[in-house]
């Protein structure tokens, strides 16, 4: 539902535009108030102009994963659009707050963009065309029913009259807007657009430069800032010099930066307590970046290093293993593997670890700002743009209605940009230079120093094994650096073991925590499915037969509270997994050195919650110099519904690039308080010579929409570490593979 | 000092200082925004133009060494987006964000500038550039179409 219901929508918008004091005009980019102020805003979700120009309104960062495309497909679906019939742009976080989110769901996280907005958008479709053809329905004197849509005009075929949208627009916003459970969607068998890879709406603006993101967000007077945090987490500022680089040439000025609040759903109320979230900064305010970075470069800053001024990757790791030998959060537990583990005829134990990792999108942090007397006005790549508005506001100390934010398009996001402290950064700047627009850009090494890491973790497994040689239970404990309860990614395997018990904690750790791409299906599930391998090599199966053995509903156990969960889960498992296999076309490779690995997993995170699933078969070659290449990739996915087919294919293939990179060569470590990693020389990402062909099928569609952005990252890498068991290279326990450390 | 350049056939003379990176001077003296700061040390690519033809990253190119030189960015891949490249880019969807796309295309029209036919490993020596949303597969498929068209065949 509109939360703007009962007021017209055009009265809203005036107000608006004349409440935000802030309205820039002629600075080359698409402001909302210029695109406004010239055609009539039907609902929040379309803009229509008097030429017939239609503007669907897109509630989600474009990351690259095809959003824009995917959510205009089924708004246009229900408005009755060809494809190319309308335009996109951002929704307006702003508009957003004032309109109770109206929006329904706008951070841009957990693969949940069509999965959450696929029947608002379809809602939001059906609504405007009611609208349009209720005041031609109106216009004419004929019933709405006798109605339809084509090239943006409503027809009456008895009387061939037509009007175009444009006509009919500014009339049609003054209409109540129909409630959803008033309207008739389109059944499935007669769309147009929703099933059908239609072409993505911003591939053309992406291969001309013409595509502009955050960093390209230009303004008259702009001068530009580079910023330098502490380097160690939770450091002080203490003071700087800048008597030399001001004499430099370019430099306009040194800000101090203060830490605070910058992430997820932060409340704006911890502006003076250290919460790990943003760390005091320095910035330098120069005509060009590149003067402001150099200037930043020699500038005297001195730091007070904190409490963590010592903390290396070694220390975290023994307070993990100390977690890990204490009792942890239970967070599944079936059975009693007590009296399991006592009655086995053998026991299979393993530690595995994984590092921090940096998400590493191309496109570097980076927020454009202008503070003024009227207020505080953003831009920038964000994941989460109302998040964004709020920080604005606070780090420039104006009333939330005295802040704008412009969502620009964003160079990759993988998690990252849900915090916001390029935001804060970047408005702090321009507070101390008011009047001048200040464009902050983070170099590399700032953006691999400070990062919002995927936290670190290392996990213990034992398994007791019955005389059948299958397990009769499954212990596992994680200790996780710091991060919120994220136990699903050790908990929720699919597989039928009698015995289970999974502990969950967590360990002071330096770096703030981010979740990245895969989140913790991506840290634990490799860690599973190479248990089950260590397993299955102890009683003589291959890993491929023990996977099976244990997606068999047969023997999921009667008094499990989520038994039909768990069967059906085991099912639609164990049914890709075959559905793999027969596509990879063998179970195992001959060649020496060779391996084919398999994984499979949804991307659920509590009994009942459903999503998307995707098997994995990975073809590895291990060289005599024990380096891993990577062959060949076969996926197969069952999305339910997909939207746009190549898009997710596309996500897939992506997917797998993100995790083999991560799984073969991420990870970020600490000495002395400080990140070792600085640039892509010593966090080196996947090469085009690296990637692997991969070969995609897309269960045929069924049901609704289900997210598709990370499925294949905790995929990959499980059924990566499988394959290089497969290839002889036994007791992966951690991971980047290529610095590995063999049991 | 002046800088005299040519930068997609247009001349241009410009009062910056020599030390400054070539990928600084096109993105904040001549507002061609569509070639990309990523690394600063030559390692990903998003910054590559050609420099009297040849590819060359631009954020480790001070300005001196781009003197007089004939510089064209993705903004002069062509006048209106029909590079073969350009072609097979849209026509294959290959740009998830987009953010590596412009140095990716400057690297492939150098490549085939100069083999109109590449191997599977004649691209995988010439890409060095890096992508993190894994659009890899597509940028191979990308090429051998481009170059496909570029031989008059009909993909």
């Amino acid at each position: 539902m509109d939360g703007t219901q009962g007021v017209t929508r055009r009265g809203v918008l005036k107000t608006l535009l004349a409440g935000s004091g802030v309205v820039m005009f002629g600075i080359g980019l698409p402001t909302r108030e210029a695109a406004a102020s010239a055609g009539s805003e039907v609902t929040s979700w379309v803009l229509i102009h008097p030429d017939n120009r239609v503007v669907i309104r897109i509630p989600q960062t474009e990351l690259g994963q095809g959003v824009t495309t995917a959510l205009a497909q089924v708004l246009a679906e229900e408005l009755d659009l060809a494809w190319g019939e309308f335009d996109t742009e951002y929704y307006d976080a702003q508009t957003n707050l004032q309109r109770n989110n109206v929006y329904v769901h706008t951070s841009t996280l957990a693969s949940w963009a069509v999965d959450k907005l696929f029947e608002p958008m379809r809602v939001a479709g059906a609504q405007v065309k009611h609208m349009l053809c209720a005041t031609a329905a109106q216009d004419w004197g004929v019933d709405i029913a006798s109605l339809s849509i084509a090239q943006r005009e409503v027809r009456h075929a008895a009387s061939t009259r037509a009007a175009g949208f444009g006509a009919l627009a500014a009339r049609a916003a003054e209409l109540p807007i129909p409630a959803a459970d008033a309207l008739t969607l389109k059944e499935a068998t007669h769309w147009q657009l929703i099933g059908k890879s239609m072409p993505r709406v911003d591939t053309r603006a992406k291969t001309t430069g013409a595509a502009i993101f955050g960093i390209d967000v230009a303004l008259p007077g702009m001068k530009y800032a580079a910023v330098r945090q502490s380097p160690t987490f939770g450091g002080r500022l203490k003071g700087f010099d800048a008597s030399g680089v001001l004499k430099r040439a370019g430099v306009r000025e040194v800000v101090a930066i203060r830490g605070g609040p910058s992430g997820y759903n932060v409340p704006p109320t911890l502006w003076d307590v250290i919460d790990w979230q943003m760390d005091d900064a320095v910035a330098v305010v120069a005509d060009s970046w590149w003067q402001a970075q150099q200037a930043l470069n020699e500038l005297p800053i001195e730091w007070e290093p904190g409490p963590q001024a010592t903390a290396d990757s070694a220390g975290i790791d023994q307070r993990l293993g100390a977690a890990l030998d204490t009792a942890g959060q239970l967070t599944r537990e079936e059975g009693d593997i007590e009296r399991a583990f006592a009655a086995a005829e053998r026991r299979v134990e393993a530690e595995y670890r994984y590092p921090f990792m940096e998400h590493a999108p191309l496109e570097p942090m980076n927020c454009t700002a202008l503070v003024t007397a009227g207020g505080v006005e953003a831009w920038a790549p964000t994941q989460y743009a109302d998040e964004a508005l709020r920080i604005a506001a606070y780090a420039a100390g104006v009333a939330l209605k005295d802040a704008k934010f412009h969502l620009t398009l964003s160079g990759g996001g993988f998690g990252r940009r849900l915090s916001n402290d390029f935001v804060s950064q970047a408005v702090q700047v321009a507070k101390a230079l008011p009047g001048t627009p200040i464009k902050l850009i983070s170099s590399r090494e700032e953006c691999m120093r400070r990062g919002y890491y995927a936290p670190v973790a290392r996990a213990r497994l034992r398994a007791a094994i019955g005389p059948d040689g299958l397990p009769t239970a499954w212990h596992s404990k994680v200790a996780y650096g710091r991060a919120p309860v994220q136990p699903y990614g050790m908990s929720r395997f699919p597989w039928a073991v009698p015995n289970v018990r999974c502990e969950y904690a967590t360990v002071d750790s330096p770096p703030p925590f981010g979740w990245m791409r895969g989140v913790a299906h991506a840290q634990s599930l490799w860690m599973n499915t190479a248990f089950l391998g260590e397993i299955a090599a102890a009683t003589g199966k291959t890993s491929l037969a023990m996977q099976r053995l244990l997606l068999d509903e047969a023997h999921v156990t009667t008094d499990r509270p989520d038994h039909d969960d768990a069967v059906a889960r085991i099912r639609r498992h164990r049914d890709l997994l075959e559905r793999v296999v027969a596509r990879a076309g063998a179970e195992t490779l001959a060649a020496p050195g060779h391996g084919r690995g398999f994984a499979v997993t949804d991307m659920s995170y509590v009994p009942g919650y459903y999503a998307s699933c995707v098997a994995m078969a990975v073809d590895v070659a291990i060289g005599e110099d024990g380096d891993i290449r990577v062959l060949a990739v076969h996926a197969v996915a069952d999305v339910g519904l997909a939207v746009n087919p190549d898009i997710v294919t596309a996500q897939i293939q992506g997917g797998i690039g993100f995790g083999l990179s991560n799984a073969l060569n991420a990870q970020i470590t600490l000495k002395d308080g400080q990140v070792e990693q600085a640039n892509f020389n010593d966090y080196p990402l996947l090469t085009l010579a690296e990637m692997p062909t991969v070969d995609v099928e897309l269960l045929p569609a069924s049901g609704r929409p289900t997210g598709i952005g990370e499925d294949a990252v905790p995929v990959v890498m499980a059924a990566l570490v499988d394959a290089v068991r497969a290839a002889g290279a036994a007791g992966i326990r951690s991971l980047p593979l290529r610095s590995r450390k063999s049991a | 000092m002046t800088t005299a350049l040519k930068v997609n056939g247009k001349a241009v003379s410009l009062e910056a200082d020599t030390d400054k990176p070539l990928l600084w001077v096109l993105r904040e003296d001549l507002a061609l925004t569509g070639t990309k700061y990523g690394c600063g040390i030559g390692a990903c690519g998003a910054c590559t133009v050609h420099v009297n033809g040849v590819a060359q990253r631009s954020c480790v190119l001070p300005l001196a060494g781009a003197a007089d030189a004939a510089i064209t960015t993705i903004e002069g891949l062509s006048a209106d987006g029909t590079h073969a490249l350009q072609q097979a880019w849209q026509a294959l969807d290959v740009p998830q964000c987009g953010y590596c796309q412009s140095g990716m295309l400057m690297a492939a029209a150098a490549l085939l500038a100069s083999n109109a036919s590449p191997t599977d490993a004649d691209i995988d020596a010439a890409i060095t550039n890096l992508c993190r949303c894994g659009t890899y597969v597509r940028i191979r498929a990308g090429i051998h179409r481009a170059a496909a068209t570029l031989r008059g065949e009909v993909v």
